[in-house]
């Protein structure tokens, strides 16, 4: 049996928390984008106000170039809850987000060899 | 991190806006050792969330017929192989059910390719799986699970039993080992290269 695990191991909790933060929804706003596209905080000549911790986090984690996974990861979120955060940055011009891309636009045959050298070394 | 001249060392065309992260999908029914899987391989301590899909049916319910709003989830682990800077490989299991190929159409798309854990005890729970990446041509292996107890199978049955094409790779696995698990992701990588370039006309 598939427990019913919610968000993390140790904090069985923030659910509601996290309706707050995304409104209930599943989506983000905008165009789709994957599970694993790349972020990155836009380069602001201000400050930005008003945020949450976890806008806040988002944009410090973003300043170096991150999958939204990872960025899940280090959040400690459900995938699609931190993808609606990211939508809604990306709406304020916070962060930008890559387009998604077919296998054979992001893997060439350099990159598969990387890919398999890297498994290897594990 | 970043230190003096490390531009110069970085091989021509790759940039931080060449940051990549590649996906492997690790399908199967319940129990077939998706968590295990990606829990033996991954570096960082694999996130298992229950996902929210929906918020207003998206018509993913129902027997009734009834559009209703309850939240359906689906849980999701993934996992992360660095393989160098600014490249990624991220392995997402989830289960394969039919009312969760939206979030399988989802992780597929740019997908490098597939794995497919076969519980020879429950082989047939694997069949949605593998209709799914047939039809969309995704490559992806089968690795058989051998658990302890269950009759040993022979790769050739279970090609067989699942009437998998020739080139479609069927391995033998232990979920639980770290070395069975790479072996069985090379082999992904390996089919996944011959499959990119037999497609080139
Ligand atoms: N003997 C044996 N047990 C396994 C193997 N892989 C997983 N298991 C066990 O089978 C159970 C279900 O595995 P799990 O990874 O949770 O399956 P999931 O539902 O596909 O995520 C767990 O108790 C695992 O420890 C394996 O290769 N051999
Ligand atoms: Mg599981």
């Amino acid at each position: 049996m598939e427990r019913h695990e919610t968000v993390t191991d140790e904090d069985p909790g923030p659910l509601v928390r996290l309706f707050g933060l995304t409104g209930g929804r599943a989506r983000p706003p905008g165009e789709t984008f994957d599970l694993v596209a790349i972020v990155r905080t836009s380069r602001l000549p201000f400050e930005p106000a008003g945020l949450n911790p976890e806008h806040q986090t988002i944009l410090s984690i973003c300043r170096r170039p991150t999958p939204v996974a990872d960025v899940a990861a280090q959040l400690g979120l459900p995938l699609n809850i931190t993808r609606v955060l990211l939508g809604d940055l990306r709406s304020d011009g916070l962060v930008t987000i890559d387009p998604p891309q077919t296998a054979d636009q992001t893997i060439d045959e350099r990159t598969y060899r990387e890919v398999l050298h890297g498994i290897r070394r594990l | 991190m970043e230190f003096a001249g490390s531009d110069r060392l970085r091989p021509a065309g790759r940039s931080l806006a060449a940051a990549t992260a590649l996906k492997i999908l690790v399908a199967g029914g319940f129990g077939a050792g998706k968590t295990t899987l990606v829990g033996t391989i991954s570096e960082i301590r694999p996130l298992h969330t229950e996902e929210l899909l929906s918020d207003r049916g998206m018509g993913v319910d129902d027997i009734s017929g009834v559009e209703t709003k309850v939240t359906t989830t689906v849980a999701l682990d993934f996992g992360r192989i660095t393989i160098r800077e600014d490249l990624w490989l991220y392995l997402f299991g989830t289960p394969g059910q039919d009312r969760f190929w939206f979030m399988w159409d989802e992780l597929s798309l740019g997908a490098l390719g597939a794995v497919v854990i076969a519980d020879t005890r429950r082989l047939q729970d694997c069949f949605p799986a593998v209709d799914y990446f047939e039809q969309r041509s995704l490559p992806f292996v089968v690795a058989v699970n051998c658990f302890d107890g269950a009759r040993r199978h022979d790769p050739a049955k279970v090609r067989r039993a699942l009437g998998l094409d020739e080139l479609t790779p069927v391995v033998m696995c232990d979920a639980r080992n770290r070395a069975s698990v790479k072996d069985v992701l090379t082999t992904l990588v390996t089919h996944a290269v011959g499959a990119a370039y037999q497609s080139v006309p």
